[in-house]
């Protein structure tokens, strides 16, 4: 008892506190961390032109695309679910905001909003079977993922739909607008990224939305009998994974000045491995914004320097599959040994 | 009526056409210790969880205070200051020893849209708490609770209760799987809690542990209540096995071996 007394006036750490350095590396994100500078290092040196501007703009411009959808699955998967049909969503925004708009049946900012809501309907859809129907989200996402393809190629009857007719619009100037800074040329949406990632990261660390999303995932029933709304807090995630994938589509289909209701097919997967390696729990309960948008970075960058080495493009996903069972294999070993020290 | 803090009257429950309470009328006194005894599907759990508002009773009504209580969700039960410590799972395990304390309760600073957690009450509440329960001494507040045993999680969850002030705290098995010495601080928080003004509900299967704690003992069989005023100081061990076996019971001598034979 004095031991603590003393302590809270402010005298050195009790016994059992490690050292400020130990607490650092226990961090989550230092794995991913050190594996995304490894990685920058080693094709920088093989392929200087690796770390030019031209080639880290152009690793940018889809990394943060990619990044939009991975933001939010990460809370997602902390509340324990998981979101399949991100890819589908990303494909079918597109060509229905373009449809809307190519049609003339509305402005390019009310199919805009449009989308975003149908999006959002998409995301209560599978809230809904989720968490009052109570089926797995890996099945519920599953069904969505067929659905909402299958609708956007039915839509479409499968060919791309027009964009260009897009320039000059301010929508598609402050979603994807092109900027040039010196060497540098960025696109809007890098903005939209950091801030997404700031204010959810705020929203996980600091709020209680935050900690109610952690023991959603972490233990639902503990949850329920403290007074959490599980239901309401995978709900609202499930809707937000769902609106980011539309309005990521949608940047893209500026971007590259194509709608494609083929396009973002895996993109799930992909989304899923980046919050994995970047430090999540698949069981969920436990996971980081700043490890996922190092796992983000970890995957996207590698691609590009896969390629400029000369791997070919093809035997990337042998090398995410491998950094996957890296990562999963450094978490387990990690968790072992925080269980063995507690 | 007044001299309970709880009373449930005339309660039901089907799950479906299965009967598992049948017109339980049982009752609750101030700064009292009751030990729930029954043997497996007796309906202890059942009863718990319509207190606890985990599921609702089919017929009957719940008093508090002596004016009628609707309990339909667990925020009603907390809102009403009852408070259920189940085993295992009144923790999320992932989550620190603050965060825990406060899940569901979380204190607000600043703004309310920004709902941004109070990081500095919670830390210092958590502390001083940890203190005044004294099992857990020199454990951080931000420690997870996965990196504590099970009698320090059980000291948590029973912080958690005496820090909200919860009038009636249940506890379902709170020494399962614990060490003597552990078991032995865990009855000494749930006297402490009595002490302090609260009124407890014990479950246990260890018959001896109950014996030790409780004011009184009320015994459920087959969803009804076969004795409500057992006092622990006049009756052993072997009656009480008796009442909660009942006269169907092949042999009471084999009973005295303990009631948790069933396979749970």
């Amino acid at each position: 008892m004095l031991k603590l007394v003393k302590v809270e006036a402010g005298s050195p750490l009790p016994v059992r506190r490690p050292s400020r350095l130990l607490r650092l590396l226990a961090r989550p994100e230092v794995g991913p961390l050190i594996l995304l500078v490894l990685e920058l290092s080693a094709f920088g040196t093989i392929r200087p032109l690796y770390l030019s501007p031209f080639n880290i703009s152009n690793v940018l411009d889809f990394t943060v695309e990619l990044g939009l959808i991975a933001l939010p699955t990460t809370l997602l998967m902390i509340a324990g679910e998981f979101d399949l049909s991100v890819g589908s969503v990303f494909g079918f925004s597109a060509v229905l905001m373009w449809t809307l708009f190519n049609s003339g049946a509305t402005s390019l900012g009310l199919a805009f909003v449009i989308t975003l809501a149908v999006a959002g309907g998409i995301g209560l859809i599978n809230g809904w079977f989720v968490t009052q129907v109570k089926v797995s989200s890996f099945l519920v996402t599953l069904g969505t993922l067929l659905v909402v393809r299958g609708a956007a190629l039915y839509l479409t009857q499968g060919f791309p739909q027009r964009t260009w007719s897009a320039a000059g619009s301010r929508l598609a100037a402050v979603l994807a607008g092109e900027i040039h800074i010196g060497r540098f040329h960025i696109y809007m949406s890098l903005f939209w990224f950091i801030a997404a990632a700031i204010v959810l990261h705020y929203v996980l660390a600091e709020t209680k939305t935050g900690n109610w999303i952690q023991a959603a995932g972490g233990n639902p029933s503990s949850a329920l009998a403290r007074g959490v709304n599980v239901g309401r807090t995978k709900m609202v995630l499930f809707v937000l994974t769902a609106m980011m994938a539309a309005a990521s589509g949608i940047i893209s289909s500026i971007r590259t000045s194509a709608a494609n209701p083929n396009s973002g097919t895996g993109y799930e997967l992909e989304v899923i491995a980046m919050v994995v390696i970047g430090g999540t729990a698949l069981t969920g309960g436990r996971g980081t914004i700043i490890g996922t948008v190092l796992g983000i970075f970890i995957l996207r960058s590698m691609h590009s320097g896969l390629v400029m080495i000369g791997v070919p493009g093809l035997a990337y996903e042998i090398f995410v599959g491998a950094i996957i069972l890296a990562m999963v294999a450094l978490q387990a070993w990690l968790d072992r040994r925080q269980q063995a020290e507690g | 009526m007044a001299e309970e803090l709880v009373r449930m009257e005339h309660i039901s429950k089907f799950y479906g056409r299965v009967q598992a309470l049948r017109d339980i009328t049982v009752g609750v006194r101030y700064q009292e210790i009751v030990g729930l005894l029954g043997d497996n599907g007796a309906g202890k759990s059942t009863l718990i969880k319509i207190l606890s508002g985990v599921v609702q009773a089919t017929s009957g009504e719940i008093f508090l205070h002596g004016r009628k209580a609707d309990i339909r969700t667990t925020t009603d039960a907390i809102a009403c200051g009852i408070e259920t410590i189940y085993q295992d799972s009144a923790l999320v395990p992932q989550l620190s020893i603050t965060r825990n304390l406060f899940l569901g309760r979380e204190p607000i600073k600043g703004f309310r849209l920004f709902n941004r957690m109070d990081h500095a009450l919670m830390d210092q509440a958590a502390r001083a708490l940890l203190l005044q329960v004294g099992v857990i001494k020199d454990i951080p507040p931000a420690t997870a609770i996965s990196a504590l045993s099970g009698g320090e999680r059980q000291a948590v969850a029973i912080a958690r209760a005496l820090y909200f002030d919860s009038e009636l705290i249940i506890l379902d098995e709170p020494t399962n799987n614990l060490g003597v010495a552990e078991t032995r601080s865990v009855l000494n928080f749930v006297r402490n809690a009595r002490d302090t003004g609260h009124s407890c509900i014990l479950i246990a299967h260890n018959i001896h542990h109950v014996f030790q704690v409780v004011d009184r003992i009320v015994v459920l069989r087959h969803g009804t209540v076969v004795a409500d005023d057992v006092d622990p100081r006049k009756t052993s061990i072997e009656e009480v096995e008796r009442i909660i076996t009942g006269p169907d019971a092949a042999e009471p001598a084999e009973s005295s071996r303990g009631t948790n034979r069933g396979l749970e």
